[in-house]
């Protein structure tokens, strides 16, 4: 095999030596690193949008600021309004976007600039005197934009400075600024999100209807059993961030005596105080069920989704969903094991399932 | 004594008379656990200024009153996702980001059996205060069930309430990892896959808000196979999510996003999911382009990329016995070609002997 190799590297590098050297191959893999594109652009620096109001459908003004960066003459500058920031995407107008009746009302930094062109989602600003741009920020003010109606996302304005006078040719400079309407506190446009959730020994699934029963007597507590109970909640959202379900409070407790909760899922031993629960169907002990609906979205926590092992502290969520979710039912079930020694008295806790959405 | 008999008599008649006139009131009568509420309220208020607004809460159930005791909470993030950590003690120390001072909400509110009730709430904002990001909660309890037994249930529900105050703010989202990512995991930084053998749903990107706002960024993912072919995510942040402040938050987005119109409660609503992409076995680029920034400040942007391979075990299978085929095929040859040239150089050997 080494033999070969010498060969090769004879055949390459002796023989044909006059040709290509072993330095000058070396050069030019250096110069494939170093070697910059010379048509790159540069980003605009410093880049930002403010809107005077930024309630959704209101007519207001916009402020587009950015730092001029590469010393070329430039005579236009290109802002298009799309959803994507990103320049090389596919532009789609923010729905209820209106720049068709913008006024440039003020300018700062590099000045002499009037609307050459301007559309629902397009201006073109353009100057006739020719200069190289200073390094400080400009700034631009629009009147009478009309704001985005779509309060889920974002919009930005694509920005492209060119040296042409109608912002065609190569750009020369290129970015983005970021923009956000936010809803208004009176006019509800879209169908405002709700979250429903019911809770009781048993639910509808739909929460249309509950057994009322707030409460469970788990009988006398014995060593050589497991006592358990269920208890039942459905709960949906349209929010689109979805919901999450925390279980808070104490476990069971007679005055100082505490059954402590378990930590980690575990499986029920009679004899050994235990508190825990768990919202699918066991089997040991025969209790529970898993949950009901048809969407996926909304699920157990992974600790209190496994069968036959219970876990309970305070403060956990035990079911959530991070999206839209239509109703669904969660079967709790309860388990409490006691040792012999434990004091007597009534054992009890109430616990607290709070519905919240996410952010 | 004749004095005390009058007094005596007096309220014995003032007794009587309550007990016939005043309605008969349950002495443990059982408040609903059936409600519909807003889980999330955001404003935008400049200093000096306020904002009313409403909340509708609805009670489902159709017999009995949903009698609820109200009160403001401040809270954080329970771990790398969107979930609140409510602070429900009344002693724990109030967050540098609590809306609590500002936020009026009624403390009771009693709404009938299968009925709605508007509760007023406003938002006032002191003159000269500063520009950023505050958030709590409205908690709104059913209060603790009567009856006895050994374990009580009771609802609450929670509005998550956001204010901007608009101005120069600190912002930074610092981009902490990035790439192909299983959504089972919840957030977790372990759901970060380098090599999978299923198909990848989601592309996640983990982000640290050391700023003094919550931050929303939007952008979009590329993601490109061994020959090039490019499929783009627009849909980074479909939901809006926000990283709370001092929270390192883990995003996901669909690499093929499917939504579908639904019924939720009398009223239309598109639900959004995964669905299976269609990516070929092989090795992928990722890149992440994301813009932030609030109204009037900078607008930045992070960029970051990432590969992985998608290896199923059928692919795996297929390729390691094409391989060995392959390499069986190049050996026999070469060591038929090898023995071809042996023989024919003996031959020629043989020739020249003679």
């Amino acid at each position: 095999m080494q033999h070969r190799l010498l060969r090769f590297h004879g055949f390459a590098f002796i023989k044909w030596r006059h040709v290509w050297s072993e330095e000058f191959l070396a050069l030019l893999l250096a110069l494939f690193v170093f070697v910059a594109p010379a048509s790159a652009s540069t980003r605009l620096e410093n880049r930002s949008l403010f809107m005077t109001s930024s309630e959704a459908g209101k007519t207001t003004s916009y402020t587009v600021g950015f730092r001029y960066m590469t010393p070329t003459p430039i005579n236009s500058v290109d802002m298009l309004f799309c959803v994507s920031p990103i320049p090389y995407e596919a532009c789609v107008t923010p729905p209820g976007l209106d720049a068709s009746a913008a006024v440039l009302s003020n300018q700062t930094g590099e000045t002499g600039y009037s609307i050459l062109s301007e559309s629902v989602n397009h201006i073109v600003l353009s100057r006739s005197q020719i200069a190289i741009p200073a390094s400080t920020p400009s700034s631009y003010t629009f009147d009478t934009i009309k704001n985005p109606t779509d309060t889920s996302q974002a919009f930005s304005i694509r920005l492209q400075t060119h040296t042409s006078s109608d912002a065609t040719g190569t750009q020369v400079d290129f970015g983005s600024v970021r923009g956000q309407v936010e809803p208004g506190i009176y006019i509800e446009t879209q169908v405002p999100p709700q979250l429903i959730f019911c809770l009781a020994q048993e639910v509808e699934l739909g929460c249309t209807g509950t057994n009322d029963t707030y409460y469970t007597d788990m009988g006398q507590l014995d060593p050589a059993l497991t006592l358990v109970a269920k208890s039942q909640m459905a709960v949906g959202t349209n929010a689109t961030a979805g919901f999450a379900i925390t279980a808070v409070g104490t476990p069971l407790a007679a005055g100082t005596n505490v059954i402590d909760g378990l930590t980690a899922p575990t499986a029920s031993q009679a004899g050994v105080n235990q508190f825990g629960i768990n919202l699918v169907q066991n089997t040991a002990p025969a209790i529970g069920g898993d949950p009901e609906g048809t969407f996926a979205n909304a699920t157990p926590t992974a600790d209190y989704s496994i069968p036959n092992e219970y876990k309970y502290v305070s403060g956990d969520v035990v079911a959530s969903s991070t999206n839209v979710s239509l109703m669904k039912k969660f079967t709790v079930s309860y388990i409490v094991n006691s040792n012999a020694n434990l004091h007597a008295g009534v054992y009890s806790t109430t616990i607290t399932y709070i519905a919240s959405g996410r952010f | 004594m004749k004095h005390l008999k009058s007094i005596v008599l007096v309220a014995v008649v003032i007794l009587l008379g309550a007990v016939y006139l005043l309605p008969a009131v349950p002495a443990n009568a059982q408040s609903s656990a059936a409600l519909s509420i807003t889980p999330k309220k955001s404003y935008v208020i400049e200093p000096g200024k306020s904002v009313d607004d409403t909340l509708v809460i609805r009670n489902l159930d159709a017999t009995n009153s949903l009698d609820l005791t109200l009160r403001v909470v401040d809270f954080t993030f329970t771990d790398n996702g969107g979930t609140p950590k409510l602070f429900l003690d009344p002693n724990t120390a109030q967050t540098t980001w609590s809306l609590k001072s500002y936020l009026t909400v009624p403390e009771t509110v009693s709404v009938p059996a299968g009925a709605s009730k508007t509760l007023n709430i406003s938002v006032k904002i002191p003159a000269n205060h500063g520009a950023g990001s505050y958030y709590s909660a409205i908690v709104y309890s059913a209060g603790a069930p009567s009856g006895g037994g050994n374990v009580g249930l009771s609802a609450s529900g929670v509005t998550l309430v956001f204010t901007q105050i608009p101005g120069q703010v600190t912002e930074n989202l610092a981009l902490k990892k990035f790439g192909a990512y299983d959504d089972s995991a919840k957030g977790d930084i372990s759901g970060y896959q380098s090599i999978l053998d299923k198909q990848p749903m989601t592309i996640g990107y983990t982000l640290e808000n050391t700023g003094n706002v919550t931050e929303a960024p939007a952008g979009s993912i590329t993601l490109k196979d061994l020959f090039g072919r490019e499929t783009k995510i627009t849909e980074v942040n479909p939901t809006g999510s926000l990283a709370l402040i001092g929270q390192t938050r883990t995003y996901t987005a669909c690499i093929k996003l499917a939504s579908q119109n639904v019924d939720f409660s009398g009223t239309k609503t598109t639900a959004s999911s995964c669905v299976s992409p269609g990516l070929w076995p092989g090795y992928y680029h990722a890149t992440l382009d994301l813009f932030y920034g609030q109204n009037g400040n900078l607008t930045q942007e992070i960029t970051g990329a990432a590969s992985f391979w998608y290896l199923p075990l059928w692919f795996v299978i297929t390729f390691l016995v094409l391989l060995a085929i392959i390499i069986i095929v190049v050996w026999r040859l070469y060591v038929g070609i090898r023995r071809q040239l042996t023989g024919m150089q003996s031959r020629r050997s043989l020739r020249r002997r003679r």
